[in-house]
């Protein structure tokens, strides 16, 4: 596998006074798909339209596939951009919209086929005559993808590629979009705000904020193990407590317990993450708590979610989220609010955060 | 009750507008076209009369003659081809300005709107002279280049067709700027990008995307243009030169200097039906066709 197959170096951008990107470098594999995850302002799209040559970068370069394409115009990338609003012409029918990229190069003969072979990737086949304005937002989600992939690019890229859908068909969407980037082996980078889509889509993904990137690793590594308090908070539910040492172990004054950790710390004071699924939740009738890492509880509020039930917990002054899974079919299983609970961890989900 | 019947009946405005302002005064002058013209005051017979029996006094004599006479038709080609040179001229520099307008910051918009419409706020007659004043051969240009030694006698810059085109562009532009403004600023600028995104250079995106999608707000401010420039007076008036005559020239003339009521009729009645019949057809056949296109 091509390690380098697109390579961001030292990539800065200022819009005016505001600086929107700081010296990003990434390296994006072939065949990979990557996603970049920000909220609004990050400077995630700067960066997705630096890459379709949209816009300048005020340093640094982009290689694509040992090219430097840092100059090119769009037009002479051999890389295609998918936009949020999906930018169909609305001049014309699904036919031409999908032909529009390659309508130059191929003859008339061609072009049908291409067409009718990208129809049947992406199953549109009875839309090729419709207009634009008769096309619901998956089928125009489909037409813009098939006007990329015709062009057969090095890479696409996508803007917000899911934002535009209701939210059924934007789960059976991701899966599609994961299949057909697997089949066909085009290396894809994304942008997303929506950390579930992020998940459920990349290979590994680069977090960003305001104009850095925080991390950059696969989801489960960002998920279990995040270096930064922002990133753990950003990416599911987070619980954070501060510890610092006290005698041999660790001590909490929000939750006013002991915590036992599986690795030595730098510091004497730290934030610790800990999952809410890693919370095991007891009745507090049938088990006492520990010396370390378990406290009782009282249940303030929940949630049922259906596979899961999500509890808010409150100890002195503190809410832990604990997530229970509902593998028990007896309703009853459940804990009443305002009940009392033990809750309890194993010392190796405690995350430690760097900063 | 009285509600629901004023808003049965206030869809009809437009229409009651329509007849009082322009079918109305066509019927009148089509009235006077078909009189028979008198020294007098009006300058024409009643087309009917009373005085022994009744009897119909109308005469079609003006219509065949402004056929039939080369100096009519002649001038109303030469209006013709004047307004189509002009919107075609408003068209190519209306264009690249709206755009630049309807794609610059909000801030920057505002301030080249105002530039476009300020013109308005002063007085038409005295910016054509203004402009009769730049062009003359003692004017300010020619004196500028007398000056600079590019040339050593005064061009006649002035009293010709071009000077003539100069103004009608110069005073029309607005009129095709503001409309294609209106259209282009609700362009998705996002659509230029995928064009080019797609392999096509801005050459071709131009041809492929803009032109094709900007087709409504072209229509809208050429009719804005042409039309009322076919019976334009004042400006081949004034910068104009003897070279040419215009139709609206040649309807001030045999109205106010002839004194020929019906004969200047039958001109402006023949001018609105050959000038109003075909934009009607096209109207029609155009929103048939943006319709098909859902443009």
């Amino acid at each position: 596998m091509d390690k380098n197959f697109l390579v961001i170096e030292n990539i800065s951008k200022s819009f005016g006074e505001n600086k929107v990107l700081e010296n990003i470098n990434l390296n994006i594999s072939r065949s990979e798909f990557f996603g970049l995850l920000g909220s609004s302002g990050s400077g995630k799209t700067t960066l997705l339209r630096i890459l379709g040559g949209f816009e300048k970068p005020d340093t640094g370069r982009v290689i694509l596939d040992g090219v430097d394409i840092t100059n090119l115009e769009p037009f002479d990338r051999p890389l295609n951009y998918m936009f949020q609003s999906y930018a169909l012409f609305p001049h014309l029918n699904v036919f031409n919209n999908l032909a529009f990229g390659i309508k130059e190069n191929f003859s008339n003969k061609e072009i049908e086929t291409k067409v009718k072979d990208i129809a049947a990737l992406l199953s549109i086949e009875n839309l090729l005559n419709r207009r634009i304005k008769q096309l619901s937002g998956g089928e125009q989600q489909r037409i813009a993808l098939g006007r990329c992939l015709i062009k057969q690019p090095k890479l696409l890229l996508l803007d917000e590629p899911l934002a535009a859908l209701d939210k059924k068909l934007r789960s059976k969407t991701q899966l599609e979009l994961t299949t057909l980037q697997k089949k066909l082996k085009i290396t894809f980078v994304f942008v997303t705000h929506d950390q579930e889509e992020a998940m459920s889509l990349s290979d590994r993904m680069a977090i960003m904020k305001n104009g850095l990137i925080l991390e950059c690793s696969s989801p489960e590594k960002i998920y279990e193990n995040p270096k930064s308090l922002y990133t753990a908070n950003f990416i599911g539910i987070a619980n954070i407590i501060e510890i610092y040492k006290k005698d041999e172990n660790f001590y909490s004054d929000d939750l006013d317990i002991n915590f036992k950790l599986n690795k030595e710390l730098k510091n004497t004071k730290t934030n610790i993450l800990l999952r809410p699924e890693k919370i095991k939740i007891q009745s507090s009738n049938n088990s006492n708590i520990n010396s370390f890492n378990s406290f009782y509880g009282d249940i303030l509020e929940k949630s049922y979610l259906g596979s899961f039930t999500r509890y808010e917990i409150k100890i002195n002054n503190k809410i832990i989220s604990v997530l229970d899974q509902n593998f028990n079919s007896n309703s009853n299983y459940n804990f009443p609010i305002g009940g009392k609970v033990v809750c309890s961890w194993e010392k190796e989900s405690i995350k430690i955060l760097e900063d | 009750m009285k509600n629901k019947l004023f808003e049965k009946y206030f869809v009809f405005t437009p229409y009651f507008w329509l007849v009082l302002f322009f079918f109305i005064p066509l019927a009148i002058i089509f009235k006077i076209s078909i009189s028979v013209s008198e020294w007098g005051m009006p300058p024409y017979q009643e087309i009917i009369l009373f005085n022994d029996g009744f009897k119909i006094n109308t005469t079609f004599e003006n219509y065949v003659y402004i056929f039939t006479d080369y100096y009519y038709i002649g001038s109303f080609i030469n209006s013709l081809i004047l307004a189509l040179i002009s919107t075609f001229f408003c068209l190519l520099i209306g264009f690249p300005l709206a755009f630049y307008i309807a794609t610059s910051k909000i801030r920057l918009r505002n301030i080249l709107l105002v530039l476009v419409i300020i013109p308005f706020w002063s007085s038409f007659l005295l910016r054509v002279y203004a402009w009769k004043i730049i062009l003359q051969n003692n004017g300010l240009l020619n004196s500028m280049l007398i000056n600079l030694g590019i040339t050593s006698e005064p061009f006649q810059l002035l009293y010709n067709q071009y000077a003539v085109i100069m103004g009608i562009v110069y005073t029309y532009l607005p009129l095709m700027i503001l409309p294609l403004y209106g259209y282009l600023n609700k362009f998705d600028l996002n659509l230029i990008e995928a064009s080019k995104d797609l392999g096509l250079n801005r050459f071709k995106t131009f041809f492929k995307v803009i032109l094709p999608l900007s087709v409504p707000g072209i229509v809208a401010g050429s009719l804005l243009v042409f039309i009322p420039v076919v019976g334009e007076f004042i400006i081949p008036e004034m910068l104009g030169g003897s070279d040419r005559l215009y139709y609206g020239k040649i309807l001030w003339e045999e109205f106010f200097v002839n004194r020929n009521w019906p004969g200047a009729s039958a001109l402006a009645f023949s001018g609105i039906i050959i000038l109003v019949l075909p934009i009607v057809i096209f109207q029609i056949l155009y929103s048939r066709w943006s319709q098909k296109n859902e443009i």
